[in-house]
């Protein structure tokens, strides 16, 4: 008899949860749980706690817990980082000569001062007073001077870094506190390279327990979990707010919204309109930003039919980019003529941004089909569009414009690839006719969003290198007036000629360029200080509790 | 004694050629771990230092020996994705895996067992239908949608866990285990049904035997019949399905795991894979081909001590 009491509560309790579960399952879609309904179940539950109390608590001890998607990399030395990721949480902890603000425009941080000879070619930095390491040592112009000629000299640093520091000629102690930087050529981009993080010299632990300057010092680090920081008392700025925070780390999305709605997480940056509508807006504000990055469906400039210039041309037209933003993005973003962001606005130029927008979308498909007749593809052809699988924003601006481009005749598939396959074989590689993907600026300057698609980066150099020139752009003006920017040091004329190289990449249809994606960051109700960079960061020391 | 000496052996060899496949693959799927580290930006020079550092340079035979002489020597290499000894790092996750699996198939075995007798024994009832199709259903939802299932309605509205916030098991060890409770629960109910639909056919097959309509024909109480012989009959057959089972619900972990943020060795596999990690995943393979086969092993084992006919197969 007990045996069959027993069965029987099994089954019912099974049935009941099944039949709630998709009651609940199907309400969620198209109503937010309603507040009130949340507070009466933790009422009836009183031995959990609730997400109310959770936070409080967070609040109380002037903590917070940020949800990220993705690990650090395997070394934490910010030489040698990599994954925008691990920037994007180790912008806290280092600092170089000069960094960042909330414009993307660099200001003072370890130098007070700096002085630039009139001959752009002798840079003289007064290194602050007083500024401590978190191992608790004072940093002296040794540190300074390892810390650049480790950028410039270790092979294993950001190419696009050591490149670019290479105009240094000679660094030179002038007194304890200045120090004398003379260049070979004028580097206008030069301040920019110089947020490279100062470390304390010879420290040859970086990669485990980095030290830096930063508001916040590195505490542990646990695999695929958690990623800690704390608070860095003698910091010499204005010190962060917040005690200490924890990242953790869950690589599916729908379990990042799962810990905001449970409390167990308080922020979480990067995620889609379709995700933050999920969540309770009693609970969470909704703060919208820029990811800063080029989404393009990058075209192989060498491989037919994309060699052709009329169809690439043909497809800026066929494309109606608003209608993949309405499509996929619930109408979020930003749209795009060329290759640079609206928010790096000192060289974005909005008049690019509908040169192939027509009337109506249909008007562009009309377009689209004499260009294709008149480059000899009257009845269209097959292409592949290679995406790589983990990125569902690129995958599905990609299914977007397979189905946009089946109107004017083209038959697109759709290659999705793991993303280490992307990137040995798609970018690096070269195998490939098209992909949708986003480029970043890393650093932050004209030169590394626009000198990969000159011919110095599409060959191979004494070495075997190829550089990022992966849609093997090919244009003879385009590299006569990359030549010309990097020669001119005036920042009014070099900003011009980097504008002209940005026009020339949209008349030749370089590639179809879309939008910049829109990052939407939900902060818990309490919180407030978020401030967007143009850059992939997050900027903790300004976060509060209220 | 023979037969264990055997079975040991034959584990070893199924370890290694296990190893030795994985390692394989991994030559053969594009993806470059140096590449993995570096990102789009790496130069030929910076890879070529890279992969000398983690000893990618050398041919894959020698790749391959070097790993497995280490592995005997009981060294697992160390990540490259983490810089860390690769033992080090599983660990502490492969505790949280175990302890879910532990708690996964105590459910299964405490809900399938009396289920499955009575599905047997209400076959062709009224509500036979209604159970069929219940157990249809559990069997046919995805781990996924059902992980997010359990998380929104006992995390969320019910708040029995905080999904997103599992506790240290070395801190907070009855905290860790209502946690994975709930994963657990994920993990155990496809199989549950799965348990039941097979009980139920096996007991209903032994029912129609000769043996048991001839003890039925001289008299004896059908639930006693049921008992004393039918159920130690069907036993052989439920030893095998769990051993199946123990086996499978590590594969059927990585989802729940991913969803409910638990952080378990089917999370870190998977990451592995992607970031190329070579001596992770190595590792990770080699022990979850040992608990398959030592889920095998256990159930035949005990399906030997219960029904001793068996031990002749072990021979043959």
């Amino acid at each position: 008899m007990k045996k069959r009491i027993l069965a029987g509560i099994l089954a019912a309790s099974m049935v009941g949860a099944l039949l709630t579960g998709c009651g609940k399952g199907a309400s969620q879609g198209t109503e937010a749980a309603p507040a009130q309904g949340t507070e009466e179940a933790a009422e009836a539950a009183p031995a959990a706690e609730t997400q109310e109390e959770d936070a409080t608590e967070r609040a109380q001890a002037n903590e917070i817990v940020i949800g990220i998607a993705q690990d650090l990399d395997q070394s934490l030395d910010p030489h040698y980082a990599v994954a925008a990721g691990t920037k994007e949480v180790m912008f806290n902890v280092f600092e170089g000569l000069v960094k960042y603000d909330s414009n993307g425009d660099t200001i003072p941080a370890v130098a007070s001062e700096v002085e630039v000879s009139d001959d752009g070619l002798v840079y003289t930095f007064t290194l602050r007073d007083g500024v401590k390491f978190h191992n608790g040592d004072t940093v002296d112009l040794d540190d300074v001077i390892y810390s650049i000629q480790r950028c410039k000299d270790d092979p294993k640093v950001n190419p696009q870094t050591s490149t670019g520091l290479q105009c240094i000629a000679s660094l030179e102690k002038d007194g304890d506190n200045k120090l004398v930087m003379t260049l070979t050529e004028p580097n206008t981009e030069l301040m920019s390279l110089l947020t490279l993080a100062i470390i304390p010299a010879d420290y040859d632990q970086q990669d485990t327990a980095p030290v830096g300057t930063g508001p916040y010092k590195y505490v542990s680090r646990t695999a695929q979990e958690s990623v800690e920081l704390e608070k860095f008392a003698d910091y010499w700025g204005t010190p962060a707010n917040i005690d200490k925070v924890t990242y953790k780390i869950n690589e599916k999305a729908e379990g990042l919204i799962m810990g905001l709605e449970s409390g167990a997480l308080d922020l979480v940056s990067h995620l889609s309109s379709t995700q933050v509508a999920e969540l309770n807006k009693d609970n969470f504000n909704i703060e919208q930003g820029t990811m800063n990055l080029v989404q393009a469906l990058y075209l192989n400039n060498e491989v037919a039919p994309f060699d052709n210039e009329l169809v690439r041309q043909a497809l800026c037209y066929a494309i109606d980019r608003q209608g993949i933003l309405d499509m996929a993005f619930d109408g979020y973003g930003f749209l795009i003529g060329s290759n640079v962001f609206p928010a790096f606005t000192k060289y974005f130029d909005d008049s690019l941004t509908n040169y192939y927008t027509l009337e109506t979308p249909e008007a562009g498909k009309e377009k689209a089909k004499e260009l294709l007749a008149e480059a000899g593809y009257p009845d269209g052809f097959d292409m592949t569009i290679t995406v790589p699988s983990n990125y569902t924003p690129h995958c599905d601006t990609a299914e977007v414009i397979a189905e946009q481009l089946k109107e004017v005749g083209i038959n697109a598939t759709l290659n999705k690839v793991e993303w280490e396959t992307w990137v040995s074989d798609t970018y690096a590689g070269r195998n490939f006719q098209s992909t949708v993907i986003g480029l970043t600026a890393d650093p932050l300057t004209a030169r590394s969003l626009l000198e990969r698609f000159t011919t110095g980066q599409r060959v191979e150099d004494e070495e075997g290198n190829r550089g990022n020139n992966f849609i093997n752009y090919n244009n003879e003006e385009y590299d006569a007036l990359f030549e010309q920017a990097i020669k001119t040091y005036d920042d009014e004329e070099q900003t011009k000629i980097y504008k002209e190289m940005e026009k020339n990449l949209t008349e030749h249809a370089a590639s179809v360029y879309i939008q910049d994606m829109a990052d939407m960051v939900a902060v818990r109700k309490g919180l407030t200080g978020l401030t967007f960079y143009p850059l992939y960061v997050l900027d903790v020391s300004t976060l509060k509790w209220e | 004694m023979k037969y264990v000496v055997r079975r040991i052996l034959a584990l070893i060899i199924t370890m290694i050629m296990v190893s030795f496949l994985a390692f394989a693959a991994f030559h053969i799927i594009s993806g470059d771990p140096a590449r993995a580290i570096l990102g789009m930006n790496a130069t030929e020079k910076q890879l070529a230092i890279l992969r000398q550092e983690m000893g990618l340079d050398k041919p894959f035979l020698v790749q391959y020996i070097n790993w497995l002489f280490g592995f005997f020597t009981g060294n697992l290499g160390v990540s490259y994705s983490y810089r860390q000894p690769v033992a080090a790092l599983i660990m502490p996750k492969l505790k949280v895996t175990l302890l879910m699996v532990l708690i996964s198939f105590v459910i299964i075995i405490i809900c399938s067992l009396p289920l499955g007798l009575r599905a047997a024994q209400k076959s062709g009832g009224r509500l036979d239908w209604l159970r069929t199709t219940i157990v249809q259903l559990c069997m046919a939802v995805p781990a996924f949608f059902l992980s997010i299932l359990v998380s929104y309605i006992f995390g969320i509205i019910f708040k029995f866990f905080t999904p997103g916030d599992f506790p240290k098991i070395e801190k907070d060890l009855a905290g860790a285990v209502r946690y994975l409770f709930f994963a657990a629960v994920c993990i155990a109910i496809p199989r549950i049904a799965m348990a039941v639909r097979m009980l139920k056919s096996t007991i209903i097959e032994e029912m129609e035997k000769d043996y048991v309509r001839t003890a039925i024909s001289r008299g004896n109480d059908r639930a006693e019949v049921l008992k004393k012989h039918v159920l130690k009959n069907s036993l052989v057959p439920t030893i095998t399905f769990l051993g199946q089972t123990m086996a499978e619900i590590v594969g059927g972990s990585i989802v729940v795991e991913q969803v409910f943020g638990v952080p378990g060795m089917g999370r870190f596999l998977v990451a592995s894979i992607s970031n190329r990690d070579y001596p992770v995943v190595e590792a990770l393979v080699v022990i979850l081909a040992f608990w398959v086969i030592l889920s095998g092993t256990l159930a035949d084992l005990i399906n030997q001590k219960i029904d001793p006919r068996l031990k002749l197969g072990g021979r043959a």
